[in-house]
Parts: C-alpha cells; sequence; structure tokens
C-alpha cells in the first residue's frame, strides 16, 4: 500500500499531543480561576505542560510556539517556587489562555499545511512584564534571594581543588593535565564538564580545573568553548588508563593530554573541599526545596492513586496505542467493501435457485465474522463526547466574563460515544447552542432576580444514547423564546408560509431555524457573526441527524439534537419501484402492509390519505416523487411502508420490498450533486447484485 | 544490540528518541511515561540503558534515577533535559546519571551519547 500513513508521524504526534495538552491547559486554568486560586497542583501541571511544549516545538523547530511556551514556563517555574500571596488569577487565566490561543492558532495552521509564522512577540513581553509585575509585588522574599543569588562565590578563582580525607603518598602518584573541547553544539558544556569532574572523583582525590566555578553556566560556558575545559587531576593510575579515561569523553572534540611532574603543584589556591564543592548556597537549596515538593507530591498521589492501581497491571498503558485517523478510516471503507463483497457471493445470481446446503453453512460462518468485524471497527471509531462537552467550559467562560453573565455549566453524561466523524461536525453547531444560550437565553443577574429567579443561570448539556441514535439536549433556565417576537420578525423577513394563527407551538420555535432569521437586533460578538440556527441545523443534517427546538417563556429553552452513531454502515430496507431500487434505514420503518382500496381517501385538494387504526397518515407515491415509470400503481398491487421520524408519520407506497439488508452508505457522486439538487436522497449503496440504489433521506420526506 | 527503555511523559519525545533509536540499531524494550512506571519497568526488563526525562509527572525523573540506581547501582541512565536545567543535570550527575542529552537533541548527539556510555 501507499506509504501516505507513515509521513511524518511524528509531526501527527506532535500536533495530537499539544492538542490535548492544550485542553488539558484549558481545563486547569478554568477550574482554577472558578475558584480564584491557582492549587499547587495546578502549577505543577501549568509548569509541565508548557514544558513538554516547549520541548516538543523545539525539536520540531516550531520557535514562536517554543519561545512563548518557555515564557509561560518561567512564569510558572516563578510561581512554583516563590508562592505569590498576591496573585490577580483572573488576569493571570486571561495572559495564559491568550498564550493557549496562540499555540492552538499556529498548531492550526500547521494542521492544514500552513506555516506557522504567529508573531508571539507581545504577548512574550506581556507574560514577561506580568512576571515583572508579579516579582515586584513580592519583593520582600524574593529581594534576598536574589541578592543571595548575584553574590559572587570566590568570584576571581580560576582553580578548584578536592582534597579527601585519606593523605595521599605523592611519590605513587602521576599528575596529568587535559585540555578538553566539546563539540561545537553539544550544548550544557559546563555539566559536561562537570560530567567529568565526577567522574574522576572515583579515580582521584586531587583535581583542579579551569573554568572552576562551572555551575555558572553563562560564564563557564564560554570559557570552555573558547578555550577548552582544563582539568589537572594526581591519580595512581597509569598514563594509558587517564589517556582512555578522557578520550572517552561522550561529544569530545579534541583532547590535549599531558603529563605533568610528579611534584606538581596542584595547591595553588587550595580551598577545603565541600561536598557538592560548587552549588551555590542558594540554589542547593532551591533545588532541595523542589525535590521535597515533588516527593511531598508523589507521596500524596501515590496513597491516593493506590487503591486502583493495584487492580490494574502494570502494563496497562502498553496496551493501549494511538492510531491515525486516516487509517481508522481507510478500515472502514475497506470493512464496507466487504460488506458489500459478501452480499455480492453470497447473493450472487449465478447461485439462484440451486441446493447449496455446504455453501450456506460457510457464508453464514462468514457473515458472522464480517458482522464481528464491522462492530469492532465501529467500536474503535467510537470517541466519547467529554472531550467536546469540555471545551464548552470554555466558551462559557469568556462569554460569561465579556457579557457580564453569571453562568454555570452542568454537563451530563459526557461519556456517551459518537463516530470520530461526527463529533467533528457536532463541535461547531454545539459551541453555537451554547453562546446562543448564554447571549439570548439567559439574562443579566438583575434581571434574574427581577424574575425571581436564582442570580446564576443554568446550561445542562446532557447527551444519552437512544437506539441507532445520540441525543444531545441543551437546556437553559433562561427567559425562553418569545412567540409573538418570533412570528413578527418572522413576517418582516418575509419567512411566514402560513397563517399566524394555523401555526402550532413547535411550527413557530421552527421558524428560527430558518435561514435569515435572527432575532436580536444588534449583533453581538459571539452569536452574530453572520451564523444563525439555520447553519446549525444544516451542519446537523449533513450528519444526518436533526434539530428540535421547544421552549417555555420565562422558563428557559431546551434544544435537541438527535445524531447517527454512525455514519458510515445502516440496516436499510431494499425496495423496488420500476427499475429502481431504494433504500430505507429500517430504523424508521415502522410497520410495512398491502393496502385495501377501499382505504384510501382523498382530502379537498386531492392529496392522498390513508387510514390505518382510525389514523390518517399523508401518502406518498415514490414513483410520483422521484418520477419513475412503473405499471404497478394501484394500491393493491404494491406495498405501503409506513415511516416515523421526528413524531411525524408519512406512507410511502414502492412497488415492493426486496428484504433487509446492511448497506454502506457513500455519497451520491459530486457530479450528480452539482447536476442536480438531489432532494431527498441521502446517499446510495450498491446491493449484492451489483446494482445500485438510492439511499431515501427520510428526514426530508416526512417534512 | 543494546537494550534501552526510554523515559518521558511526552508520547512525542518518546516516538523522537525511539525513531532515533531503532534506525541506529537499538532495542527500545520499553517505554515509560512518569518516573514510577520506569521504575516497574526497570526491574522488569532490565535494560542496558535508560533515557530519562527530568520534568515528569508522579515521579520525576531525579527521583526515578535515584530509585532505579539504589536498586541497581550498574544502572546507566542518560537524563533527557531542557535548556536551563542545569541544576537538574548536576543532581542527576551527582546521583550517578552517566551522560545527558539537551532538548532539541539532534539524531547524532543521541547516538552518540548512548553508543558512549
Amino acid at each position: 500500500m501507499s506509504n501516505q500513513f507513515t509521513n511524518e508521524p511524528l509531526l501527527d504526534m506532535f500536533l495530537f499531543e499539544t492538542s490535548q495538552l492544550l485542553e488539558q491547559l484549558e481545563q486547569a486554568i478554568i477550574s482554577s480561576e472558578k475558584e480564584s486560586d491557582f492549587s499547587d497542583e495546578a502549577i505543577n501541571l501549568i509548569f509541565r505542560i508548557m514544558h513538554t511544549i516547549k520541548g516538543s516545538a523545539s525539536m520540531m523547530l516550531f520557535d514562536n510556539i517554543a519561545r512563548l511556551a518557555h515564557s509561560i514556563e518561567d512564569l510558572f517555574f516563578y510561581i512554583r517556587k516563590e508562592k505569590p500571596s498576591n496573585m490577580d488569577c483572573s488576569s493571570l487565566s486571561d495572559l495564559i489562555l491568550e498564550g493557549v490561543d496562540f499555540i492552538k492558532v499556529e498548531v492550526d495552521k500547521i494542521k492544514d499545511n500552513l506555516q506557522a509564522d504567529g508573531n508571539a512577540n507581545s504577548l512574550i513581553q506581556m507574560i514577561i512584564d506580568h512576571l515583572a509585575q508579579l516579582k515586584q509585588n513580592n519583593q520582600p522574599v524574593s529581594l534576598a534571594i536574589t541578592m543571595e543569588d548575584e553574590l559572587p562565590l570566590q568570584p576571581k578563582k580560576q582553580q578548584y581543588y578536592i582534597r579527601q580525607v585519606v593523605t595521599q603518598e605523592v611519590e605513587h602518584t602521576n599528575v596529568y593535565k587535559a585540555i578538553i573541547h566539546f563539540e561545537e553544539d553539544c550544548e550544557m558544556e559546563n555539566m559536561r564538564a562537570y560530567t567529568v569532574i565526577h567522574n574522576l572523583k572515583d579515580i582521584s582525590n586531587e583535581v583542579t580545573y579551569i573554568p572552576a566555578n562551572i555551575i555558572d553556566s553563562d560564564e563557564s560556558v564560554s570559557i570552555i568553548r573558547r578555550d577548552g575545559f582544563q582539568v589537572v587531576v594526581r591519580t595512581e593510575l597509569s598514563t594509558e588508563k587517564m589517556y582512555e579515561f578522557f578520550s572517552q569523553t561522550i561529544f569530545l572534540k579534541d583532547l590535549e593530554f599531558f603529563q605533568l611532574e610528579s611534584d606538581y603543584e596542584m595547591n595553588e589556591s587550595i580551598v577545603e573541599s565541600v561536598k557538592p564543592p560548587f552549588i551555590k548556597e542558594s540554589n542547593a537549596s532551591i533545588i532541595l526545596e523542589a525535590i521535597k515538593e515533588t516527593t511531598d507530591h508523589i507521596v500524596h498521589k501515590e496513597h491516593t492513586d493506590r487503591t486502583e492501581k493495584e487492580v490494574i497491571p502494570s502494563n496497562v498503558a502498553q496496551s493501549i496505542i494511538s492510531v491515525s485517523v486516516p487509517k481508522l478510516d481507510k478500515l472502514m471503507d475497506l470493512v464496507g467493501e466487504m460488506v458489500i463483497a459478501e452480499a455480492m457471493v453470497i447473493e450472487n445470481p449465478d447461485l439462484k435457485g440451486i441446493q447449496l446446503v455446504n455453501f450456506k453453512k460457510a457464508a453464514r460462518q462468514l457473515n458472522k465474522i464480517t458482522t464481528e468485524i464491522q462492530d469492532m471497527v465501529m467500536s474503535i471509531r467510537m470517541v466519547p463526547l467529554s472531550a467536546t462537552f469540555v471545551k464548552m467550559h470554555r466558551v462559557l467562560r469568556d462569554m460569561s466574563k465579556k457579557l457580564e453573565r453569571e453562568v454555570t455549566l452542568d454537563i451530563i453524561g459526557e461519556e456517551t460515544e459518537v463516530d470520530k466523524n461526527i463529533i467533528e461536525h457536532i463541535s461547531d453547531p454545539l459551541m453555537h447552542l451554547v453562546r446562543n444560550s448564554i447571549d439570548h437565553g439567559i439574562e443579566s443577574p438583575e434581571e434574574r432576580v427581577a424574575a425571581g429567579k436564582s442570580r446564576a443561570g443554568t446550561i445542562i448539556l446532557e447527551a444519552k444514547n437512544a437506539g441507532s441514535d445520540v441525543v444531545i439536549i441543551v437546556r437553559d433556565d433562561g427567559k425562553g423564546l418569545n412567540k409573538a417576537k418570533i412570528l413578527k420578525k418572522a413576517s418582516e423577513n418575509d419567512l411566514l408560509y402560513k397563517n399566524e394563527e394555523d401555526m402550532t407551538e413547535k411550527e413557530i420555535f421552527n421558524l428560527i431555524l430558518l435561514p435569515g432569521f435572527s432575532t436580536k437586533e444588534a449583533v453581538t460578538e459571539f452569536s452574530g457573526r453572520g451564523v444563525g440556527m439555520d447553519v446549525v441545523r444544516k451542519n446537523i443534517e449533513a450528519v444526518g441527524g436533526t434539530l428540535s427546538v421547544d421552549s417555555i417563556e420565562g422558563r428557559g429553552t431546551v434544544i435537541t439534537l438527535k445524531i447517527p452513531l454512525t455514519l458510515a454502515i445502516i440496516d436499510g430496507m431494499n425496495i423496488k419501484v420500476g427499475k429502481s431500487r431504494y433504500t430505507i434505514p429500517t430504523i424508521a420503518i415502522k410497520e410495512s402492509f398491502r393496502p385495501k382500496n377501499e382505504d384510501i381517501i382523498q382530502d379537498p385538494d386531492g392529496n392522498e390519505m390513508i387510514m390505518v387504526r382510525g389514523k390518517c397518515y399523508l401518502v406518498k407515491r415514490l414513483h410520483e416523487l422521484f418520477k419513475v415509470s412503473t405499471e404497478i400503481k394501484k394500491f393493491s398491487e404494491g406495498i405501503m411502508l409506513m415511516i416515523e421520524q421526528d413524531d411525524q408519520t408519512v406512507c410511502v407506497f414502492a412497488d415492493a420490498l426486496l428484504g433487509q439488508q446492511q448497506v454502506v452508505v457513500k455519497a451520491l457522486p459530486q457530479y450528480i450533486q452539482n447536476f442536480k439538487k438531489m432532494l431527498g436522497l441521502a446517499g446510495c449503496t450498491l446491493l449484492g447484485d451489483g446494482s445500485i440504489s438510492l439511499i431515501i433521506d427520510v428526514a426530508r420526506l416526512v417534512h | 544490540m543494546k537494550r534501552v527503555l526510554i523515559v518521558d511523559d511526552a508520547a512525542f519525545m518518546r516516538m523522537a528518541i525511539r525513531n532515533i533509536l531503532v534506525k541506529h540499531d537499538f532495542e527500545v524494550v520499553a517505554e515509560a511515561e512518569n518516573g514510577a512506571v520506569a521504575l516497574s519497568k526497570y526491574i522488569e526488563m532490565k535494560p542496558d540503558i535508560v533515557t530519562m526525562d527530568i520534568t515528569m509527572p508522579e515521579m520525576t525523573g531525579l527521583e526515578a534515577l535515584k530509585a532505579i540506581r539504589a536498586i541497581d547501582p550498574e544502572a546507566k541512565i542518560v537524563m533527557v533535559s531542557a535548556m536551563g536545567q542545569e541544576q537538574m543535570v548536576m543532581e542527576a550527575i551527582t546521583n550517578g546519571a552517566k551522560s545527558f542529552i539537551v532538548k532539541p537533541f539532534k539524531e547524532d548527539h543521541v547516538v552518540q551519547t548512548l553508543n558512549r556510555v
């Protein structure tokens, strides 16, 4: 197969992980802001996430992201260390969220194959300023440390000397001098030097080196880069051994190695050995503090986690791998093809009328396995809605802050799963609905109190399974929809399609879903944007879902989305009209029956109706609807299918039923979609005998 | 073939290191996303070399380094550090880390470091 999936998996991983971390970060900030306090845990988390993003971004050469992440990391390093008492949580949250947004935008650019060329300089400056401000406000504590920090410890000394308690007999030892040049771009040369010294401790008791103060990174790094790292060591080991030791230095570019006179005076400026000798006191205490902090954290963490962890084997994490979505899409396609191929084999016209006992057995086995594979692939693609729901917290936070509303968001059933592709399609509409609820639904705190409600409004986001659908409900306790206002607006915009008096409540509410409708006079930053409920509906319908509106004035609004679990494969009933074949999703079919001629009645407009158990249903003849010529026009010769969607029922008249089958939904080819508006068709599929069947869009049919 | 355990909380970094190692004939025997997992993986797999990120949740790289060295003083551990973490690196070297890699790292730096330790 092609290697399209092996292209830049590292970049994919970067994008995936960074997006995930940003989500996590956003949640941490928003919940911290709510409590107007950044807990130690949150600070650690933010620090760590920024650290990770910095590292990954710099590896991928996304410099602007790395620099921004670095500045936030610095800020939280300070906060973690100093725990400033008087932090302004709100402005800090704003700042970090702005940073998150910046990185998100850049990540999106990278995803779209664009240059990540955003300029973060002003934002970085703001973060630096914020840090400076924070430092200034916490002067008394931090001043002492800065002064200590800057206090040079034995500033001019160029040599250092380690003497162990054991006294050495000078006669048996050799003195060597080595000048080590590291490779140019090996980074942290002072730490590389420190490694050498550390390793020397095992074989020698007396070591001097230049520069001595190797921990003072800026200065020592430049000296080592320029002059090399000079070490003089007294040891019992032979010249060969010592040469070998030095030449094993990692990133060694050049080594100058000499043996000195054994009475060489190493102790020109002897200093008592301290262990470890070159840490400045203040730094050491910081490290210790940091370590203590993390240990405390671990102990605490482990304690709480212990109970769950004991049950789970240690390699649980390893048993999960991430797979790229295109691969899954491809797999889904292939399974779809397999289902078709299977039907083509088992229902092959060549086999018609032949007794095939063993074939039938084998076919049943094949069918069982393909069904299982299909279910498995489907379940792999299922993703819980929680990630999408959780995003709404951010929407809520930004909007209630700007519009000065008090709103709480309750999330129910976020573990409900839907197909990955569908999730992508409902994220935006959902966001829009939540925005609408805050902007148009929830009143200001004053209005709410005046109306006898609690100050803070509530938005409930709920998801649940209902058969092969997932139902998502956005419910608010705001002011609800005003019918009179909707009707007025609709008539102004020429959207009324029948008399105001004849319209049911539901029909009035549905007016807001029409293109060109918007009751809000002034377009606000959030709900405006030229996107109305009609776009939301269109997006939902694009994935085969439906949207319904319900409201009680003064009490709130409920918007219900019904979304199919998956798009790819449906249970369908194949029917025949003339020479054409159609498929109706089985889930929509309530019953099928052969009507008697006397059951049919006609209303004054000539519409045909059928009476079933005392109820009247509209009849739609498919051959008329799709303009197909057929012999069967008498009701007593064909078949009637009762189809229900959204509490609306119609009866559809077709020639004959062909049978039930799982069908793979294929989009209609683009040229057909362009050629003609295909109203009432949701797609097409291949049947077992190789013929093409058109899938009927039930929602269109019943409306 | 040297057997390596990669420890990093960022899946990206683990992948980056793994890609390099696999290309240069190392065997990546396991990966761990924090120090605690690293410790149990070390005991289980007994790798020749460990690459150890410093900043991690649950148990930091430094803690894991100490813990691993406590059970196996011969453990060869290479720290993976970011610029600006000199203090941590020094602490790690003092506690027996064999060497370190600085992020963002280059392929040959990783290979050279792991070949030498």
